[in-house]
């Protein structure tokens, strides 16, 4: 067998046995190790590849990053425990009551503040599926603008810091999570303001499918009502707002702010009274599966990339998206593209562990930020819980909502949603800077990198020329650095990817070269 | 087939008191992690075994804890397909996983860790930062973790052979059920 054929067989075989619904972690692992026999077998490979596993594992396991995921899937579960929603929703609801549109203004408002706090989507949407949604059913708004709404904000989580899913593509992409988490927030904003307003077209055009609650409704009114809404709401944002705070300022690493908001979190959870330890167990014990499945996905994808990178995987991948024409463009047009059909079939963990570190060293040699990247990705992947057959907000808002709605009309709402997302994508894929607006000093230094990077991959190189400019690059040993890599510590450094002198050498020479040709 | 079964309980058992020990190093990873913030930007102290400590305990909870996550089903599976076949086929395809993915990647892994602790252990190794701890124990986590990886993944085949033999009653994840967030689900 051709040593060429070994890539894209892998390939093959990845997506049939994951296509087996046997658990993602494990397929990854066994496929890995199954083509690293066979090339044992063909003499292609070397045994002592496999040698290199304890020393991968040993990397994941002392990365300081991602000990960041349980902290904060821990502060989560804890916030969320505290029944933090169900205030929020009650209390924020009748304030925006008596406006036209005003329940669904207030779903989106408590999904962008779960979303900064507890960032469960789960329990977000079920939430807001069992308040919300009856009372908007009640008063006559059309039941699709609210199903759609709901299953909108409820995936809020996946882009609003701190999400996990940042903390996953830092891994994978080789950047900071505290640059991650400050580049997308305006982004997250920028969504949030088109779902209100396409909620404020909504009542100008069909004023009739988001009514005004009636007086009647509201249960509280002046000062008590403003009151309760404050009291649900200052506590677990003023603890986020220092979490986020000191990780974007640089003073405290992702860990240590993340343990500092558990912390904080069972504080707050003792002062409202309802630390149990029957929710601190359950809090722990769901931090730690979760903890578990992320990381054996992690463990499973480092096997499959360790084997993969041996057989040239990353250089064949690179040649498939040199065919694509346009550059750096073409490239974020096709992965978006790719990313967008993929979140109707599977979930984000699966497109951030299996398809993005396959792309992370074509993004870095394409010079593209590497966190405008992610933040782009992480936003188009948020439609991965929207759209059907495979979209978990609609599973979590059908388990919830009454038998009156038709899964039809929850399907049909969340059309638009999925559009403004798609549309905030655009938005980001046209203004760069927005990742950049809460972070001057690494908008200058990305700059100066793109600067010097762009010289190296002029658009209209990829192409023909690609095949050539591959084998050099292999010849010279300096393929780009391998993203799946544990790395020892987090990177304090704010910037671009991570390029070690003797790969920016063998880049140049590669450019001197590719221009003579 | 009985004593097959009385073996698969006795090894959810073990992984299930194993797993609910586990998850509390998570709130001790808390505490840690913040005291050693605390020490740091309030004392101006800092100690690199405390440090280490952190991630020592990380990888206990998801290592230690590997057989309890694949016996409470935390891993996410893609159920494109899967979802919608018979209880029965989805069972085979776990005892084809079971036994030609599951046990054979993690018998590798535990070997290769073994070898890796032994090494450790042999050699006395230390981290390489000053003041940090002794490297075996953390070592010893990859192959132990497999190993209670390995007997769960057995006792899960078992299981599900005895359902195709109708001598067990089992139930697939549900299709939401082990999705995004598995553990979110249950609440």
């Amino acid at each position: 067998m051709a040593f060429e054929l070994m890539a894209p067989l892998m390939f093959a075989m990845l997506a049939a046995l994951l296509l087996l619904g046997y658990p993602v972690a494990f397929a990854l692992a066994a496929n890995g190790m199954l083509f690293a026999f066979v090339g044992f077998e063909l003499g292609m490979l070397q045994p002592e590849l496999l040698q290199a596993l304890p020393q991968r594992l040993f990397g994941i396991m002392s990365n300081q990053l991602l000990i960041a995921i349980p902290f904060f899937t821990f502060m989560g579960i804890v916030l969320e425990r505290t029944g933090m929603a169900e205030d929020l929703l009650d209390s924020i609801g009748q304030i925006f009551g008596p406006v036209r549109g005003g329940v669904a203004y207030a779903v989106i408002f408590v999904g962008a503040l779960l979303a900064a706090t507890t960032g469960v989507i789960a329990a977000s949407v079920i939430a807001m599926g069992l308040i919300s949604l009856p009372v908007m059913l009640r008063y006559g708004y059309d039941p699709r603008v609210a199903s759609g709404v709901i299953c909108a904000s409820g995936t809020l989580a996946q882009i609003i810091p701190p999400s996990i899913v940042l903390i996953v593509l830092a891994d994978v992409l080789g950047a900071s999570v505290g640059d991650m988490y400050a580049g997308a927030v305006v982004p997250g904003l920028v969504l949030v303001g088109l779902m209100m307003g396409y909620i404020l077209v909504v009542s100008v055009v069909k004023p009739g499918a988001v009514p005004a609650l009636p007086p009647e409704a509201r249960t509280l009114r002046g000062a008590a009502l403003y009151r309760r809404a404050l009291a649900s709401m200052v506590p677990p944002l003023v603890l986020v707002f220092l979490v986020l705070g000191t990780i974007f300022l640089g003073i405290a690493t992702p860990s240590e702010g993340g343990a500092m908001g558990a912390v904080g979190a069972i504080a707050l959870a003792l002062a409202k009274r309802r630390l149990t330890w029957a929710l601190l167990r359950q809090a722990m014990d769901q931090t730690a599966k979760l903890t578990t499945f992320v990381m054996f996905i992690l463990i499973g994808s480092t096997v499959f990339a360790l084997v993969f990178r041996a057989v040239e995987g990353d250089l064949w991948v690179e040649r498939l998206f040199g065919l694509v024409p346009g550059g750096a463009v073409g490239f974020l047009l096709v992965v978006n593209l790719i990313v967008f059909v993929l979140g109707f079939f599977i979930d984000f963990f699966e497109i951030a562990f299996i398809l993005l570190p396959l792309l992370a060293p074509v993004v870095a040699k394409l010079g593209i930020d590497p966190v405008w990247f992610a933040v782009m990705i992480g936003l188009n992947m948020q439609t991965s819980f929207l759209t059907p057959p495979f979209g978990f907000a609609l599973f979590y808002l059908r388990s919830v909502a009454p038998r009156t709605i038709a899964t039809a009309d929850i399907y049909r709402g969340i059309v638009p949603f999925v559009a403004l997302q798609l549309l905030a994508v655009g938005l980001l894929f046209a203004f760069p800077g927005m990742t950049d607006l809460l972070d001057g000093e690494r908008a200058k230094k990305i700059d100066v990198d793109k600067v010097e990077i762009r010289l190296e991959a002029p658009a209209e190189d990829r192409g023909a020329d690609d095949k050539a400019e591959d084998d050099l690059q292999k010849a010279l040993g300096g393929s780009a650095p391998p993203s799946g890599a544990p790395k020892e510590a987090p990177a304090p450094g704010k910037g671009a990817a991570p390029k070690s002198e003797e790969e920016r050498a063998a880049e140049e020479i590669e450019r001197q070269l590719g221009g003579r040709k | 087939m009985s004593t097959l079964l009385k073996l698969a309980a006795l090894i959810d058992d073990l992984n299930g008191r194993v797993g609910r020990a586990v998850y509390w190093l998570v709130l001790v990873a808390v505490l840690v992690s913040a005291s050693n913030a605390v020490a740091r930007y309030g004392f101006n102290a800092s100690s690199n075994a405390w440090l280490e400590l952190q991630w020592y305990l990380f990888s206990a909870v998801f290592l230690l804890g590997a057989g309890y996550g694949l016996r409470e089903g935390a891993h996410v599976r893609i159920d494109l397909i899967a979802g919608r076949l018979s209880r029965r086929t989805q069972a085979w395809i776990d005892v084809f996983g079971g036994v030609f993915m599951l046990l054979p990647a993690a018998a590798i892994i535990l070997w290769f860790g073994w070898d890796a602790f032994a090494e450790s252990w042999r050699q006395g190794e230390m981290s390489t930062d000053a003041g940090g701890l002794v490297r075996w124990p953390v070592k010893l986590l990859i192959p132990a973790g497999f190993a209670l990886l390995i007997l769960q993944g057995l006792a899960e085949t078992i299981k599900r052979v005895a359902f195709l033999r109708g001598q067990y009653d089992w139930h697939p994840a549900g299709a939401a059920g082990d999705g995004a967030a598995p553990a979110d689900t249950d609440s």
